[in-house]
């Protein structure tokens, strides 16, 4: 704003002198904006990581279904992330079935995701494992939903980071309604529930 | 150790009071079962962000070299291919420097918040070069500028009047977008991009068409995000405007040919002008003395407007927003809980410390938006002041503020074609 | 001749990028429009499925229809994709052609294209600035005016909306019921049927609900919930929807209390004064904490009358302290777990029938109404500490009513009830906001407040209306007045239940009388609470009554529960915790 009054003033007299020192001291007055403005912040700057991720507190998530809708991407780089140290590998497993599912085969009647993002593999009995298939997941949250409710929660949802686009501010973060999405720091880029 | 950890970690969601998970023990294989190894990807970012910034002042130092020292456009029509495909639509516009305003305002005026060290070199270098030789940055390196550039094929000139009234718009988008982010409301800059969309090949579908439209002016239109839009251009021309080096027309004398002036896209080169105004000396000095006295008054009625407006502005803060849902819930506590709300609860907010919040955020909403006001009154007066002063010139010249160096009236000059045999070498 | 064919390359490629792109643009909507692959056919079929149970027919017709919708779903989106590639690549056809079509324009001297003299130019411009500036100004103040506090009549519209997007939430959702998914009824549900199955061992745990009951009639002591999923109708004899039922150690008249998975009640007799906590899913009984040893607490308890006794006043909670106190004027305040925090004698209340106030929390902060003979005043504690934060004398006689929370444009105010007046203060500083002068007699019911009216009602006095912004009363009815049972108000009626068996509306706009119930021989001292829209009242003899929340105040329902209740129960979501006169029980959904 300064070196804007400070032109203005060179217009209104016309001799060139006057003219010339009015650039000068704008020159300087630019110069030394710039060096106040790089030194004040480049110390700040010089301790703290060179990038951060953007990450969902998988505590803080109430699944509202807001990551599936609110990313700048096509198809949202939420997705859905399966702790298998934390799953219970039940039959009845509230984020593969619908909450009142007759029968546990894997016909579509019977499937909560919307995708068929998830996969179920028998281990032995009464265990399955259960896979997300990330190509196929849109990031709903209603699996996770499902799991938390009745399972041991070892849905999750999550950014991956190599899909998303680090955006200087993230949509979904805006929109989230439990601010569980904050930037965490290069050497942990996720935040995990079974590490 | 792993086991330990996830032991822990199990511990610590049972702690977790509310949430009931784990309510299905470990199962114990029998047939020899393995977790499965998982691992998750991550993008080489700390390596790109080097290139990056590499890369920029690489391209910077191009365009200058370009533009100072060999007079010539065709480097600069390669380096803006490069940005748009490498910054544009392999890095998808982000961190750039246009949004890179608000992360240094934000740290600014907030401590706590971090700010990486590629968005200040991302803000500062090509402020950097600008005060060294004009705004090189506009011209091809910013993907924005370049997309514009390589998509402008034939000139129409705005009217002047209509160009500098649509000039201010970027001052008072610069002013809303620091208030903005200095609340800590939200990044409008990064909100309103039209061309991110663009190069993400998708995204918010109203942005798009915008940044469609823009494109489709930018045809016979010399840059109209950059003109009437930028933020980050309006403070760069500060900085080119007293830049140490700057372009000039031609090294040999001017002719007054007029070529140059027609040629400029961004309507940046100055007519020669004698005054032939039948108006008295005194009459021009007693107006500007006028807008002089004004100026004050207009900054005091911009500070007082945006004050009064600072509690609706400061709504569109989340934390307010949420402080008034909650509040028009407990006025009537019977209605169904939105999504908001039920977070709240569910999380065991405290509406006391909401609402410590929430006030926090209106009263910096009052003083912030109050010296947001008296800088919208600043802009206004100082560029009816600046309408007001009659400047005689007698050669063609470059306005440095307007300037973004796409270096078109070189090879429109006719004295530059007597040192230059390569005619058409510009597309 | 090469001009031409760049000419006729430009228009080509121009023409086909703008067809080209209005038909991505529709195909975008349609992608976007639809919920990927729950398309409603499909919805529709699966709830038919749900209801009759294992149709081989509509199974394999559900099947066939999700294939289909999942195939059209990720065709659209590749060939979006692949036409967003088509429109970039034909478009840098179309650049790079007319590029080369203008190229060689470019050294024609075009002259005079802007002959206009520049001073000209400027004195239009400064005209034009001036005139946007001053409109920008105008327009800024009209916005200002339009939003003013005084214009602003209906507020409701944003809310509306709100509501409109939760109340469409549930549809999207698969869900045969009509519930929210975040709602534990859902779950429950579901928990239920998977009990049935043999395929798991589904364990008996559910989520927490977020809905607390921290004060007397719930939060802010109002007397409306925002629980979900309650239920209307149980048997305590056959055990029909209760989930658990103990006797209470020792007795009192004060009211349950829920925070997450822990319910709060107190009891004292002469002995002992102690503060309860149950686990309010299995019922167990978690801790108990009694008030000794604090300092000046009285060697001899007070006279107390029969239906009042030493445990009147209900205990409060913020889900981090939980605090009780008893006719003695002890005051005790323990963590969730029951660990004493601290406790405090406020000076023995000089009372004939026995201190009854109930407390209140606000945040961190615990309220005491303490109305008695010799010192009337209203205290503000910190409930984890129990530092004075604030405290007031007041004007007032002897009063059995407790404090309530109004939120009145956004603000709260402490409302208390006393002879002879309807006081409201700020409950963060204790500063007097407006008192009205209405009420004479023994005040033993307390107020409500609906959309920034208060509402105070008394035996022998008055039902006053007070728009509580500036304190003046809007109207008064005395036809049907309450003695112990306080008061509960909608948007658009007050409804209240006298000891005589009277329940009644009132219009909240007008106080006229509306629809009134009779049920002679009853005795109602529980306060109604209103649940899903609809009243819950208990009469003393153990009848439970359900109206509807609205013109037609229906009687929903009507039952014997089987003992004595003077207590008004506590609602979370799927449950009621009921206090009768020794027993403590819960009823749940299902």
């Amino acid at each position: 704003m300064e070196q804007k009054i400070e032109n203005k003033n060179e217009n209104k007299n016309s001799p060139i002198a006057r003219r010339k020192f009015l650039r000068v001291l704008g020159t300087a007055v630019a110069g030394g904006s710039i060096l106040a403005i790089s030194g004040g912040l480049i110390s700040r700057a010089k301790g703290s990581e060179v990038s951060h991720y953007w990450q969902i507190d998988p505590q803080k998530c109430t699944q509202c279904g807001r990551c599936e809708t609110e990313c700048v991407l096509q198809v949202s780089a939420v997705k859905c992330i399966h702790a298998n140290k934390v799953c219970g590998y039940c039959d009845l497993c509230g984020g593969y079935y619908r909450s009142n599912v007759k029968e546990l085969n894997t016909a579509a009647e019977n499937l909560m995701c919307p995708t068929g993002a998830i996969q179920r593999k028998f281990v032995e009995d009464p265990y399955f494992e259960y896979s997300i298939d990330e190509s196929l997941c849109n990031g709903c949250g209603k699996c996770v939903k499902g799991c938390s409710s009745f399972g041991n929660g070892s849905l999750y949802l999550q950014i991956k980071r190599d899909l998303c686009k680090d955006c200087n501010e993230c949509a979904i973060a805006t929109a989230c309604p439990s601010n569980a999405i904050t930037r965490v720091s290069l050497d942990k880029p996720y935040k995990l529930k079974d590490e | 150790m792993k086991n330990k950890i996830v032991l822990m970690c199990l511990f610590l969601l049972q702690l977790g009071q509310g949430v009931a998970q784990n309510r299905f023990p470990k199962p114990d294989f029998e047939s020899g079962y393995k977790y499965p190894e998982i691992h998750y990807a991550v993008s080489h970012e700390d390596l790109l962000v080097i290139v990056d910034i590499f890369l920029l002042v690489l391209l910077m130092g191009i365009v200058s070299w370009a533009v100072i020292k060999k007079r010539t456009r065709k480097p600069i029509i390669w380096v803006s291919v490069i940005s748009v495909a490498y910054f544009g639509f392999f890095r998808h516009g982000c961190v750039c420097s246009i949004g890179s305003i608000q992360n240094i305002a934000l740290a600014l005026v907030d401590s706590t918040y971090v700010l990486p060290l590629s968005v200040l070199l991302f803000f500062i270098l090509p402020v950097l070069f600008a005060f060294l030789f004009g705004r090189v940055f506009c011209a091809g390196v910013c993907p924005f500028g370049a997309l514009q550039e390589l998509v402008h094929i034939k000139s129409y000139k705005l009217p002047r009047t209509l160009s500098i009234i649509l000039g201010m718009i970027p001052w008072i988008y610069l002013i809303f977008a620091l208030l903005y982010a200095i609340t800590r409301t939200s990044f409008i800059i990064c909100h309103f991009d039209p061309f991110v969309g663009f190069f993400r090949l998708g995204g918010d579908i109203g942005m798009i068409l915008f940044g469609a439209v823009l494109l489709i002016l930018a045809l016979f239109v010399g840059r109209p995000f950059c003109r009437f839009m930028c933020p980050y251009g309006a403070l760069l021309s500060l900085f080119s405007s007293v830049s140490i080096w700057k372009i000039r027309l031609t090294d040999k004398s001017c002719i007054n040919c007029e070529l140059c002036h027609n040629a400029c896209p961004v309507d940046a080169i100055r007519p020669p002008y004698t005054n032939k105004v039948n108006e008295s000396r005194e009459r021009g000095v007693k107006r500007l003395l006028n807008y002089f006295v004004l100026l004050p008054l207009m900054i005091l009625c911009g500070a007082f407007l945006m004050r009064l407006v600072s509690n609706e502005l400061s709504r569109s803060n989340k934390d307010v927003r949420l402080y008034e849902m909650v509040m028009q819930h407990e006025t009537n506590p019977g209605e169904v809980l939105s999504v908001e709300l039920e977070a709240f609860y569910g999380q065991g907010g405290v509406i006391n410390e909401l609402a410590e919040k929430a006030e926090k955020v209106q009263s910096d909403y009052n003083f912030y938006a109050t010296i947001a006001g008296i800088l919208i009154g600043l802009v206004i007066g100082i560029t009816l002041i600046e309408l007001s002063v009659k400047r005689t010139r007698k050669l063609y010249e470059i306005d440095h503020a307007a300037c973004v160096g796409c270096a078109r009236c070189f090879s429109y000059c006719p004295q530059y074609k007597i040192g230059n045999e390569s005619g058409n070498t510009s597309l | 001749m090469n001009k031409l064919i760049l000419r006729n390359i430009a228009i080509i490629s121009a023409l086909f990028i703008v067809t080209f792109s209005t038909m991505l643009i529709t195909n975008y909507f349609q992608v976007r429009g639809t919920t990927p692959l729950q398309t409603e056919v499909v919805e529709t079929l699966k709830q038919l499925n749900d209801e009759n149970n294992g149709n081989p027919a509509l199974q394999e017709q559900i099947r066939q229809l999700d294939l289909l919708a999942r195939k059209a779903y990720f065709v659209r989106i590749d060939h979006l994709m692949v036409g967003v590639y088509i429109l970039l690549g034909m478009l840098a056809v179309f650049l790079v052609s007319a590029r080369l079509y203008f190229v060689r324009d470019k050294n024609i001297p075009l002259k005079a294209i802007d002959q206009m003299d520049e001073w000209i130019i400027k004195s239009k411009a400064r005209k034009y600035v001036g005139w946007i500036a001053s409109g920008i100004a105008a327009i800024a103040l009209i916005f200002v005016v339009l939003s003013s506090p005084y214009l602003t009549t209906t507020e409701a519209a944003p809310k509306t909306e709100e509501g409109a997007t939760a109340a469409i939430l549930p549809e999207t959702e698969n869900e045969p019921e009509q519930i929210n998914p975040t709602d534990s009824s859902a779950i429950e549900t579901a928990e239920a049927d998977s009990s049935k199955l043999p395929a798991d061992s589904v364990s008996k745990q559910i989520p927490v609900s977020k809905i607390t009951h921290n004060a007397f009639r719930g939060n802010n002591s109002n007397g409306i919930t925002s629980a979900k999923g309650v239920p209307v109708k149980w048997d305590l004899g056959g055990g029909t929807h209760i989930a658990w039922k103990h006797d209470i150690p020792r007795s009192g008249f004060n009211s349950p209390v829920i925070n997450g998975n822990k319910v709060f009640i107190s009891g004292a007799d002469e002995k002992a004064r102690e503060l309860y906590c149950y686990d309010l899913t299995t019922g167990e009984q978690l801790w108990t904490l009694a008030a000794v040893n604090i300092p000046g607490s009285p060697f001899k308890m007070p006279e107390t009358t029969e239906d009042t006794g030493l445990a009147a006043s209900t205990v409060a909670t913020n889900g981090k302290q939980v605090c009780a106190i008893f006719a003695s004027g002890d005051l005790i305040c323990a963590d969730m777990e029951g660990k004493k925090l601290w406790a405090k004698n406020l000076g023995m209340p000089d009372n004939h029938y026995g201190y009854a106030s109930s407390l209140l929390s606000f945040g961190n902060l615990l309220i005491v109404q303490y109305d008695n003979q010799n010192s009337p005043k209203v205290i503000a504690l910190d409930m984890a500490t129990g530092a004075e934060r604030w405290s007031k004398s007041r004007k007032e006689k002897v009063t059995w009513s407790s404090p309530i929370i109004a939120y009145v444009n956004n603000k709260p105010q402490l409302v208390l009830m006393g002879n002879p007046a309807i006081t409201a203060y700020n409950p963060n500083n204790g500063e007097q906001l407006w008192r009205v002068e209405c009420l004479s007699g023994e005040v033993g019911s307390s107020a409500c407040s609906s959309n920034g009216v208060v509402y105070g009602a008394s035996e022998y006095a008055t039902l006053v209306a007070i728009n509580a912004t500036d304190g003046t009363v809007l109207w008064e009815a005395n036809d049907y007045l309450p003695e112990v049972s306080s008061p509960v108000a909608t948007k658009d009626f007050v409804y209240l239940a006298t000891s005589y068996g009277t329940v009644a509306s009132y219009d909240s706009k007008t106080g006229k009388l509306g629809k009134v119930h009779d049920f002679s021989g009853s005795q109602f001292y529980s306060s109604p609470i209103i649940a899903e829209g609809k009243i819950f009242l208990f009469s003393n003899d153990g009848k439970m009554h359900v109206f509807s929340a609205d013109a037609e105040f229906k009687l929903l329902q009507s039952f014997e529960t089987g003992e004595n209740t003077f207590a008004t129960p506590a609602f979370t979501d799927n449950k009621i915790v009921v206090r009768t006169e020794k027993s403590i029980y819960c009823v749940t959904a299902n």
